[in-house]
């Protein structure tokens, strides 16, 4: 029940266990222990989550003080649901692997896509180019 | 006196310190059986206490300590007497609100168990932990989890609302978070709040020894004062080492040390040179656990303590409601239980109010139908399907409503402070700008032709932002003139928007280019299109006409420019600005269509490039629109000489192009076009002007 009606608050977040995507793309689940006004959250027990396709890998992390400012989003954790039977947990070292590679893939791709489009004259827009701000 | 203090001292040595001490942490429900009399009791034992305390323990614990024996009302000897060891009682959460070292925190750690009833023990225990002379003074902190780890169970007792004092626990830390300087942490805007609330009663805590005998601003200013002498002569760096888990032995508790720590900026009137400016994380922690800043506007300081939320004057309470689910929610969560998470609750419950409290004053706002519109619309709109539903029938239920306390907002603060010689900004997060983004001063370049491209558009940018915010606010000036208002206050409302009108104005013109060129470098981008766009309603007609003519003489660099397409954003507005010329007028703008180049024979470069131009083109077909409207109409043209030949002229000359070139397809196409050409052209042009504008329109322009 929410203390204030017609609001959203993370007071009835506290305790339980959740993921958080943060905007560097980092997935941390763990308990929440604490807020401020400015959603700030202290999370204990954290785990960071690294998917690779269908992998993923548990790095344990301890406690983390996340500032607010970075979080995209932030989810309840039903620890009554039975876990996803699609995704397969491997060990760090693997899923680190696993990233290091796609990374390298993503690159690939990046530098081709951007050395086709200059040969063809064309450019993706920076920021700094466009007109509205 | 140290007879008395010794066995006492070495039963407290052989019990476990606090904090490991959990199991005999008094408990708020069973040991406490405190009611709202006695509390007030409790109160001006208190005082005394405080009083008598201030006396004893103030420049020298040594030499005064004696004179406390005597004193039958002496909390130490009594103290002195009582074993400690206690029952076990249940052990408490150290963030349940009604342990009651919290809100008397410095003051209980010597009352006799038996005469106050409840948290002695591990007051006592502190005192014996904190005998370390460095030790300022002890407040209840927040023990560390490992050493009670498996003593903390939840009670789960955290009770908003009851058996708790929290006058004195506010203004304790409202004097703190007043006087503590320096610190980033420390919300302005709450405490400006709190200022605008209670504008007298700093000062007055610190600067007498018993500031208020009745008042509860008394605690917090004997505390304030109190601690200003001990402050002065202990090395004030060693507030840092002080956390609550650190071991101290005991001695002789109450002769070398106060037992006091204020944590947290120590205000202190006498500038003490050695006092750390800025807080150190381990007080910013500390800060932030027991002692964090409450937002007191919601207490006056002469509130009754016995009641405890009373709000002055306007401002409102927490909804019943509100205050109904919160106290469900504790007896649910009571009810939980015990054997789970060790580590929960360590937000405690005060904290949590806090950040309610915080965060409902964020959600005030003077114009709530328009800050928090859907909000009140879904309520609004709840509520008449209840009134509707429930007509006749009684108790009709209120859908739970926020109702936020109404607090004075602050009018101006400084979200970006410039401390003394540092090198930039700060800039200080406050629930109203959590983030404020400190502006990057840019190097003024005086010479335009300096800049760089990139700068001189960023420039612009810029300024077509700021100007937009002007115009907004314009809009919203018109809007509300359509609500009703005061006839003073439409006056004045008019002004100021003519004001601001003016100004966007003036500043859309740049003002090193020519007279002609002025309002090309906002034209050229498409948000200062839009701009202009949204500005021509309220400009004058001769200023419109102005805009007009400049952009009908700048029509080619405009079109070619025009990479996104965003002209045709002006054409509503400019259409309007056509439709009320007059004739003279007209062909003025008209010529500039038909300039041609001194060396071109074929007609004006002008209008072969409009008839590319969906913009161009459209401008066009409304500017003859409105020609042919003038002329047919009856009213009197008033032209100046020449006008009917260039009129002619332009017609002709318009047809002759149109005829010959594709034509885009325009924005609107008048429907008196062809009539007008019917006039004055041959059919075999008609016919052939016909054909070219059905075909970039796709259906017939004219019934022939």
């Amino acid at each position: 029940m929410n203390y204030m009606p017609g609001t959203a608050s993370l007071i009835d977040d506290i305790d339980k266990k959740h993921l958080v995507l943060l905007r560097d793309g980092r997935t941390l689940i763990g308990f929440l222990r604490s807020i401020d006004q400015f959603a700030n959250l202290v999370f204990h027990q954290t785990v960071e989550r690294i998917h690779v396709g269908k992998k993923f890998g548990d790095i344990p992390r301890g406690i983390f003080i996340v500032r607010g400012e970075n979080v995209v989003l932030l989810g309840e954790i039903d620890v009554d649901k039975l876990c996803d039977n699609v995704l397969q947990q491997v060990s760090i070292e693997e899923i680190l692997e696993e990233q290091r590679l796609q990374q390298q893939a993503k690159q690939k791709t990046e530098k081709a896509k951007v050395t086709a489009l200059k040969d063809r004259g064309l450019s993706i827009p920076k920021a700094d180019n466009l007109d509205e701000y | 006196m140290t007879d008395s203090e010794q066995p006492e001292t070495e039963t407290a040595v052989s019990q476990p310190q606090w904090p490991e001490n959990g199991g005999q942490w008094s408990d708020e429900e069973g040991g406490a059986g405190m009611d709202e009399c006695g509390l007030a009791e409790m109160a001006e034992e208190d005082e005394e206490i405080d009083i008598y305390n201030n006396e004893t323990f103030g420049m020298d614990m040594d030499t005064e300590v004696g004179d406390t024996e005597g004193d039958p009302t002496n909390p130490l000897f009594k103290f002195g007497e009582k074993p400690p060891a206690p029952p076990a009682l249940p052990s408490l959460s150290p963030s349940s609100p009604s342990f009651s070292p919290r809100a008397r925190p410095q003051l209980r750690v010597q009352g006799p168990p038996g005469r106050r009833g409840r948290g002695q023990r591990g007051g006592q225990a502190m005192a014996q932990m904190f005998e370390d002379p460095a030790v300022v003074r002890t407040v209840e902190g927040r023990p560390s989890l490992q050493s009670l780890d498996s003593a903390i169970v939840d009670v789960g007792s955290v009770s908003y609302w009851d058996d708790l004092d929290p006058d004195a626990w506010m203004l304790s830390s409202y004097e703190r978070t007043r006087h503590a300087s320096g610190s980033v942490l420390q919300d302005p805007a709450i405490v400006c709040v709190m200022d605008s609330h209670a504008p007298g009663r700093g000062p007055n805590y610190l600067d007498s020894h018993y500031p208020f005998s009745n008042s509860s601003g008394r605690r917090g200013g004997l505390r304030g004062s109190y601690s200003n002498r001990p402050f002065g002569q202990r090395c004030p760096s060693q507030i840092n080492t002080m956390l609550p888990s650190s071991p101290i032995v005991s001695r002789r508790p109450f002769t070398t040390q106060q037992p006091y720590n204020q944590v947290g900026g120590l205000p202190s009137p006498r500038p003490c040179p050695s006092t750390p400016q800025p807080l150190t994380p381990k007080m910013m922690q500390l800060r932030f656990g027991a002692n964090s800043p409450r937002p007191s506007p919601f207490y006056s300081p002469s509130s009754n303590r016995v009641q405890r939320f009373r709000f002055p004057g306007p401002v409102t309470q927490l909804h019943p409601q509100h205050r109904r689910l919160l106290s469900q929610r504790q007896q649910r969560s009571q009810r939980k239980p015990d054997s789970w998470d060790p580590y929960c609750n360590l937000m405690s419950a005060k904290e949590k109010e806090w950040i309610i409290r915080l965060q409902m004053i964020q959600l005030q706002s003077e114009n709530p139908h328009l800050d928090d519109y859907y909000y009140q619309e879904y309520y609004r709109r709840m509520e008449a399907k209840l009134a509707e539903e429930e007509l006749g029938m009684r108790g009709k239920r209120e859908p739970p409503k926020l109702t936020t306390p109404y607090v004075t907002k602050m009018d101006s603060y400084t979200p970006v402070v410039h401390i003394e010689g540092s090198l930039g900004q700060v800039a200080v997060s406050t629930c109203f700008s959590p983030r404020r983004a400190i502006n990057a001063v840019a190097a003024h370049c005086p010479h335009e032709e300096l800049k760089d491209i990139r700068q001189q558009r960023l420039d612009v940018l810029k300024k077509i932002e700021k100007l937009f915010m002007v115009l907004l606010e314009v809009e919203e000036g018109q809007r509300m003139k359509a609500q009703v208002l005061g006839e003073g206050e439409e006056k004045g409302l008019m002004e100021k928007t003519e004001i601001k009108v003016e100004y966007i104005y003036s500043q859309l013109q740049h003002p090193d280019l020519e007279a002609e060129e002025e309002f090309l470098p906002c034209l050229l981008v498409s948000k200062g299109k839009q701009l202009l766009a949204r500005l021509l309603p309220f400009l004058s007609h001769d200023a419109a006409l102005k805009v007009l003519s400049m952009v009908t003489s700048h029509l080619p660099v405009l079109m070619s420019r025009d990479a996104d397409e965003s002209l045709p954003v002006l054409y509503p507005s400019l259409r309007i600005v056509i439709g009320g010329m007059t004739f003279s007028q007209l062909i003025g703008v008209l010529k500039d269509f038909t300039t041609s180049l001194p060396d071109s024979s074929d007609g004006s470069v002008c209008l072969s490039l409009v008839c590319q131009s969906k913009f161009g083109l459209s401008l066009l077909y409304a500017l003859l629109s409105q020609g042919e409207r003038l002329l047919s109409s009856d009213v009197p043209l008033e032209p100046s000489i020449g006008d009917f030949e260039t009129w002619t002229d332009t017609v002709f000359l318009v047809a002759s192009q149109l005829s010959q070139s594709a034509l885009v397809e325009p924005l609107l196409l008048p429907s008196n076009l062809l009539t007008l050409f019917c006039r004055y052209l041959d059919k075999r042009t008609i016919h052939q002007l016909k054909s070219n504008m059905e075909s970039a329109t796709g259906y017939l322009a004219l019934p022939s």
